[in-house]
Formats: structure tokens, sequence, C-alpha cells
């Protein structure tokens, strides 16, 4: 700090209701807490890690500050947008443009004395195993599914059976207007975030014959304009969705289609929402959501009471309603479990439609999937010698390829593992 | 570049907020007006979650000097603060966060202000009241507050734990927000939807008359509505009302089709269950009709009962039962003029039942001495729109709760459930009564120093069979087993706050003021426990 101000050295009573948790042992404290200067020096000696510096990750940086945490990292490689005044309230209108991990940890650090966080302004795959070992707990407050899935099946990955230390609890928050939820996982323990991918709500796809020629709402026409119309007449310009020229081009184009189908509503908040995929989102939602996860981090990093296992679900548009589950780890899962996945599939099929039939299901994100089978190689995108001897393969059918009963393992630049079936024809 | 339709700098703020609810739910928290008493965290976080998203105005009552304690749970102080008025530090690092918002502070005791200028309460929108305030000013406050309709909000938060309770006593909400409006009428439907099914549905058995690609275009409604007249011809005039005709029906859909893979007839038979309802007028929306206040309007009757009547001398005059139409249509397979023409039925028809009660709605006003145009036509169109969704919340006063008319059937329902947040609510109570105790004119909490926790747990034990017993409420000591601990939880922190759990209630606290002040969204009734060692909330009728 540049300025002279002299700091007074901290008083006791700065931490005193937290220190009385500490201290002080609870009726329903676990059979392993110490009370006493043990859980004080372990707490503040804990490296945790705070994924994403937004809506949750500004509220997760106050409440670690204020819970006793002394080494902070984060990781956010977005910059801040006059959009996210309206609840990430460690931003101000002259930070717009500003990395927001930078922004956020320096004003905490500012406000909470003794508190050290270290930020980083990039990419979570930007960091190796090495980077992650180093914490005790991963705090996320992400809104992608994508990064969510990569840092559960790196922290899966971490684990040694041999070493409990390599055991890195991840804690994992997300909202939706006046809903969200907060979870615990212990990675191989209890469930991962792969094991309970399909709660989400796949985002209805609308054919294309629709948007092509029998646009019905206001969203056909929305992505029409993108999905048709950008590369039609933009070529290979690269849409940004951040970009207000390229969605007032787009919101122009949608409009005019609205009109020639004579239907209403096609606005420009619509056209910003549809193509860019807005959730709502407001301070008091994320609030409870980060409170909640960093509880159970205190709780974790302590022992001070029993953590969450495992799931804790928020609903506050009807009343307030929470519920308070377990979530069964699958066995089946192709991160932490050990089974491979049953395929049902048509032997008749080619090699190529069975890639487009594992594109729909909703647990793939795949982009560029290579397959094995029976310990073959039935197809590599990479590199170009292996993809172009392989190509043949793809107008094959696959009862030439693999048999019944056969393992077939997919891996794909989009996904940090490999995903397992046992085939069953059909 | 300026593109017509494109947002303010406003709009763009709060984006992410207004998806939620609307130009009309910004405009009413922006001219709200919030008192807070006692800066404590969990009311400095409600306040944080308030001024981010662009609340008029709040007031901070407070007469506490800032200490070290507050730095350990308050974020919106520094160590700058330290000795300074709690109420102004804390107003103006609030401040900071939305130069839209204006924020004041008066450095005084809430309880000063009743005794001295309580006039002065009228001007809030809601008053919050957080700390260790004694039960004899919460009463004042709610006998103050609760004749105004001011919505008053008491949070008590101590360790792992809170409650919140809410007193106001009416509130009434159109913009529920339910999941859908749908009302597609198949049962009952207008005559002008009928003719359109009429003009594009009838030739559907015929391969002559129609194309196929036009058998796949049909909107599955006109199908529905089609097939349910055959039905009907075959089945004495009635539809398919059980389970087994409903998949009898389906089966029928199912025999119509011309080849496996016409989606709009899928669509169709996915309909069956979810839309082949008789319309009826749902509990919420019969309970506002035969409430008195809709019997019986005054001159002083508000712009929500005057339309709740009309829209009941609508739906029980000559429509049958049926509340107006609103008009929304899901989408589904069709051509395009098809489905905006069936959509535009829908919709006029909407228009017209809009119409009828815009007209009730003057001769209403007029009746009452009013100006015809008193009450804004898109106010009873959003009436209209959600008819069926709308709740109507009768609150309860605390003096109700503590001494004219306690819930003890709830609480002694609940108390034999080892797992009820009620044993966290008795045990917040005990705590209550432990700092309003009149020898404790220091306002000292339980379990402050080691040495007093043994003896102060057993004080709140003793407090909660006192409530108990003035309650009548028979108990044991196995009973209690939970209420103990519960209470070994709150005496165990020493009376102070928890950050997380103070923002945990910061954040719950603040969503229910922004669904008060918006009316929007249905607002809890009336008490909320939270636990933060199970991580569970619980909402009791108190």
């Amino acid at each position: 700090m540049a300025t002279a101000t002299v700091l007074r050295t901290e008083s006791p009573d700065r931490w005193k209701y937290l220190n009385n948790i500490l201290t002080r042992s609870g009726p329903y404290s676990d059979e392993v807490f110490v009370p006493g200067d043990g859980p004080k020096e372990f707490l503040a000696g804990t490296k945790i890690l705070v994924i994403g510096a937004g809506g949750l990750g500004c509220e997760i940086l106050k409440n670690l500050a204020l819970s006793g945490f002394k080494d902070i990292h984060v990781i956010d490689m977005d910059t801040i947008d006059i959009s996210n005044l309206n609840r990430q309230f460690l931003f101000r209108e002259a930070d717009v443009g500003k990395s927001k991990a930078e922004v956020a940890a320096a004003f905490v650090m500012k406000r909470v004395r003794g508190v050290n966080i270290t930020p980083f302004n990039c990419a979570i795959q930007d960091k190796d195993d090495d980077y992650y070992r180093q914490f005790k707990i991963v705090v996320c407050g992400l809104d992608s599914v994508e990064a969510r899935r990569w840092i559960s099946s790196t922290l899966v990955d971490l684990v040694d059976p041999e070493d409990p230390e390599s055991v890195i609890p991840l804690i994992d928050g997300g909202t939706e207007g006046f809903k969200g939820q907060a979870r615990v996982m212990i990675p191989t323990f209890s469930c991962c975030y792969e094991c309970t991918l399909d709660m989400l709500t796949p985002r209805a796809a609308v054919p294309l014959c629709t948007l092509a020629s029998i646009p019905r709402q206001p969203a056909h026409c929305i992505e029409w304009a993108s999905v048709i119309q950008w590369p039609k007449e933009k070529g290979d310009l690269k849409m940004d969705t951040d970009d207000p020229e390229h969605i007032s081009w787009l919101y122009t184009q949608a409009l005019a289609r609205a009109k020639e189908f004579n239907i209403p509503g096609v606005t420009y908040a619509m056209t910003q929402g549809v193509v860019k995929n807005i959730i709502p989102a407001i301070a008091s939602t994320n609030a409870i959501i980060a409170a909640s996860c960093c509880n159970e981090a205190l709780k974790l990093a302590t022992t001070a009471a029993p953590y969450l296992d495992n799931y804790m679900m928020y609903t506050g548009d009807e009343s307030i309603y929470t519920y308070t589950f377990q979530h069964e780890k699958k066995p089946e899962c192709p991160v932490c479990g050990n089974l491979p996945q049953k395929l049902e599939i048509n032997p008749e099929l080619t090699l190529e439609e069975l890639m487009e039939k594992l594109q729909e299901r909703p647990e793939t994100t795949l982009r560029k999937p290579s397959l094995r089978a029976g310990g073959k190689t039935l197809y590599f995108q990479s590199p170009p010698q292996l993809e172009e001897q392989t190509r043949p393969n793809l107008k094959k059918k696959v009862k030439e390829l693999m048999g019944d009963g056969d393992e077939l393992t997919v891996s794909d630049p989009g996904m940090p593992f490999v995903l397992r079936f046992v085939l069953s024809f059909t | 570049m300026s593109v017509p339709g494109a947002p303010t700098a406003k709009e763009k703020k709060y984006d992410r907020q207004l998806r939620l609810w609307g130009a009309g739910g910004q405009q009413a928290l922006e001219t709200a007006h919030i008192l807070l008493i006692n800066a404590t965290a969990a009311g400095t976080e409600t306040l944080k979650n308030l001024v981010l998203p662009g609340v008029g105005q709040f007031t901070i009552v407070d007469h506490a000097v800032v200490t070290d304690e507050d730095l350990g749970t308050n974020f919106f102080l520094d160590d700058s603060c330290i000795g300074l008025s709690r109420a102004q530090k804390t107003c103006e690092l609030l401040c900071e966060l939305n130069p839209d918002v204006k924020g004041n502070f008066i450095n005084d005791n809430i309880e000063n202000i009743i005794k001295s200028t309580p006039e002065k309460l009228k001007e809030y929108t809601i008053v919050l009241a957080t700390g260790d305030i004694t039960t004899s000013t919460l009463l004042d406050l709610d006998k103050i507050l609760y004749p105004l309709d001011i919505p008053f909000f008491h949070l008590r938060c101590v360790g792992f734990s809170f409650t919140c309770r809410v007193a106001v006593s009416e509130h009434a909400i159109v913009e529920t927000h339910p999941a859908s409006t749908i009302d597609l009428r198949l049962l009952n439907p207008f005559p002008e939807l009928l003719a359109l099914a009429e003009e594009k549905a009838s030739t559907m058995d015929d391969k002559d008359k129609m194309s196929t690609h036009d058998h796949g275009h049909i909107p599955y409604v006109l199908i529905l509505l089609r097939v349910l007249e055959d039905w009907k011809s075959s089945h004495d005039g009635k539809v398919p009302s059980n389970y087994s005709e409903k998949n009898e029906f389906k089966s029928l859909l199912r025999s119509k089709m011309w080849n496996a893979d016409e989606e709009n007839f899928e669509e169709a038979i996915a309909a069956v269950l979810p839309y082949f309802n008789p319309p009826s007028i749902p509990s919420a929306t019969k309970a506002v009709f035969e409430d008195e206040k809709c019997k019986s309007l005054t001159s002083s009757s508000t712009n929500f009962w005057i339309i709740a009547r009309a829209v009941k001398d609508f739906a029980e005059g000559k429509n049958g039962g049926l509340l107006p139409l609103p008009g929304a249509l899901p989408d589904m397979k069709a051509e395009s003029k098809d489905y905006i023409q069936l959509q535009n039925v829908y919709k006029s028809k909407a228009r017209a039942d809009l119409a009828e009660v815009v007209t009730i709605v003057k001769s209403l006003l007029k009746e009452l001495g009013k100006k015809e145009d008193a009450i804004r036509e898109e106010e009873v169109e959003t009436f209209c729109k959600h008819a069926g969704y709308i709740k109507l919340i009768r609150g309860r006063s605390l003096k109700d709760e503590y001494e004219s008319s306690p819930n003890a059937k709830k609480i002694s329902n609940e108390i034999s459930d080892p797992a009820s947040l009620v044993h966290y609510y008795l045990g917040l109570r005990a705590y209550e009564a432990f700092i309003s105790d009149k020898s404790n004119s220091k306002r000292v909490a339980p379990g402050v120093e080691d040495s007093t926790v043994e003896s102060d747990s057993e004080k709140l034990n003793k407090h909660v069979v006192e409530l108990l017993d003035k309650l009548s409420i028979t108990h044991s000591s196995d009973l209690l087993e939970a209420t103990s601990k519960a209470i070994g939880e709150i005496v165990r922190v020493g009376g102070g706050e928890l950050h997380n759990i103070s923002s945990l209630a910061g954040g719950i606290v603040s969503q229910e003021i922004i669904k008060v002040i918006t009316k929007q969204y249905i607002t809890m009734n009336n008490t909320i426990v939270f636990d933060g060692i199970t991580s569970r909330t619980e909402v009791f009728e108190l």
C-alpha cells in the first residue's frame, strides 16, 4: 500500500464470534473437532481457490475473507461489463473493461485487513495439476457447465487413493433468477459434477427447417438472423455477442423477418437474451448461494459443524423452499465411476451416424470425437495422417467395425476424460 | 450509431434483473424507501442487495459506534471507521455501490424515535429491524406499522441460525410469475376457435382433399378440437373425462396419423393429459372473490379489489364460470401463417374479454363515485392475464403472534419432530427473552463469556419452558432435547453474527423485500427459520 497509514494491531475482538465457534464445541460438532487454537490455525493456513469472480465470485471472496481464510486465489478470465454492476458489488463504473479477478482481489484486500488474495486473469485450463494440488478446498461460482465439468474431473483425477491429502473438496454454486443450488463434492467419495449432469434441462433446439421456412415465434426470427443470415451475409466475420453493433445488426434482421411473417414481439433485449443465452441474475440470490457455499467451506476447513452432504436447492419465487438431499454417486459415471455405460445401437448404422447419435446425448458435449473399440482405432481426429487413415471407416457399418458387447471409448478435446460404453446391438 | 429499441444506459445496467421483474417492478423498487434499524452485518447485507438493484432510498437508524467486532462481520466498514457512527459509516460505504440510490442515516436509538417522532415512521415503504432489539420495542413498532399497512420485517441472526418474521396485514399479488398462463379452452371452445378448426382441419381424414405436407402442419390445437367433435358425436356429446378415456382418445389421435413422424400429432397426443381439464376457478382466485373486501367495495377500495370484483362479476355473469382468457399460445408445429392466425383468434378473444372487464371496472368506479378512468387499462389487462394465478396473503401482526392469538397448535405439532426447525424458532425466541429481560438492561447476550455458557443455556431453556407454558403446550425434556441443542448452538457463538449466515440472511430477506415492493412473485408467510448446520429452511405461519 502506498499510503502511509499506521496500521493498528489487530484486536482480538475482531474475530470474537468466529473464534467462539472454533474454541467452543457445539451440540452438533463432529467427534474429531477439538476446540481451541487448532482449528483457528488450520483455518488461517488453509489455501483456498475461488473459481469465478462474477456475481457469485465477488460474494465468495468477501465471505471467505470474513470467515478467517487468509490465503485465497481467484481465477477469472472475464472483464467487467456494465451489466455486471447490478450485483457484482466489488466493481464500479470506472472498472468496466478491467479484469474481474484483479479488481475483486484488490478491493477485498483493501477492505479486509490481513487477507491475501492472488488473482489470475486466465482460463482454468491454463493451470496444471501441480497448481491445483496446492489447495485444500476449491469453491466455484461459475455460469458455465463446461468449466464445472473440467474442474470436477480434474479434481477427481488428482485423487491418489494412498494419499488422503490429495482429496480436494469442491464446493459449487449456481443461480438463476430467484433460484439456486449449493453443493459439496468430495472427489471419489461423493458424487462428482458429472454424476449429476442429467439434472440439467437441455435447451430445446429449434429444428433448422422451422428457422429457415416456418418461423412462428420471435425467438425463431432471432435465431434465423444469427444461425442462417449472419454466416450468409457476413461470411467469415466471427459474431461477437458482446459487440452492440453485432447485436443491432441481428436485431434489425430479426425484426424484418418478423414483419414479413407478421410475428409480434421481437425486441432488442430479447435478441440479446436469445443470442447470448442470458440467464437472469440478481444480487440477492447470489448472496444466498455464495454464503451457503462459504458456510460449507468454513465447516469443512474447521470441522466446527458437519458439512452439507451434499446438495441444497433453493427456490425463492414461490414463498421460500429449500430441498436438502444426498445426491448419489453414479456407478457408471464416466469421471468418477468405473463401470462403462450401456449404449443401445443399431448395428446397421454407419460409424458417422453413430457419431451423430453420440453428439445428441445429454452428457456429451462432443465437438470432435475420436473413437476406439475392441483395441482398434476406429476414427481419430488428429494427427492429420491418422485422420486420413481412419476416415474411410466413417462410411462403414457399425457391425463391420465392432461386435455386440464390445467396449467403445470416446475422447474429445471438449472433455477432460474418456467416455466408456458397452455396445448392445438392437 | 443509434438503433431503435437499443437499451438505455439504465436498462443496460439493470438488464439481468429487468428480465425478472420488468419496468413495472423496477419503477416500484426505485420509489421505495427502506428503513433499517441497526446496521448489523445481516441488516447491512440486506441493504447491499437492495442498493445494487436500485432501491430509491434507504435510511439507517443506529446509535452504536463501530467496534472491532463489527469489522469481523460487516464488510461495509473498515479500520478507519472504528469509534465512529455505525449508521453513518455503513451508509457511506453502501452508497458507493450505486450512485442512483440515496442513503440517509439517523444516529439515534429506535426507542427514542418511537417515543419522540413516531409519525416519521409513516415515510417508509418497508421497515426492517435487526440486532439485539427487545420484545417491547418490536411490539411498539408493530403497533405503529401494522395498521398503516407498512410491511415490517424482523430479522434475528445469531451464529448458525436466523429467523425472519414479516408482519403485513394484506398483500395482494397479481404477477405471481406462474410457469405458464396457457388456457387453450379445448373443452369449452369459443365460436371463433371452433370455426377455425372447422376451416383448417375438417378434411384431415381425406387424402384427396389434403396434401401430406398440410396434414403434417395442422396446428395440434385444431386437430384436438376436430377429433373431439368426432368423439363427442359417438359418446353422447361427452368429452373424455377419466384416465382410460383419455388414453382411448390418444389412440384415436394416433389412428389418424398418415405417417409415423407427424410431429403435430405427437404434440396433440402429449397435450391430452395436461390440457383436457374441465374449466374451474382455482382456489386462490376463489378466495379473493369470496373475500368481504371483494364483495363489498367502498370508496377506499384499492385497484386490486375493484378489478378483482369486476373479474368476479365477469366470470359469474354470462361467462359461465370462466375467467377472462389470458390469450397465450404455446409454440407448435405449424405453418407460420396458420400459427399466427390461431394466435390471433386467442388474442382477439382475450381482448374481447378484457374489454368486458374494463366496462365493468368503469361502472364500478362510477358507482363508487370515482373517475371512470381512475384505473389504467394496462393494470386491468395484467390482472386478466393472471386471473387464475393471483394470490392474496392475509398476514398476522406480531401482537397476534406474541399476545392475542399465538399459533400454539402449529408449534405443538412441530415440537415432536426433532428435525423441525421450530426448535431454532423457540431457541431464538428464548434469546430474545434473555436480552429483553429487565434485569439485563445492557442487553448482554447469552454466552458472551466462556464461563457463562452453561448458566446462560439453562436460562434460555427456562425461557422456552415459560413460553410453552404460556401457550399451554405440553412438553417434556424428551420433546425439548432438540430445542436444547438449538440453544446450545445459539449460546455457543456468544450472541454475535457469523458473516456467512448474515450474508445468507441478507440474501433471503432482500428477496422477500423485493417481492413485497414489486408485488411480484409469492412472498413467504410469515416466519422463515434457517439452520446453517443442516443448510435447511422452513416457513411457519405464526
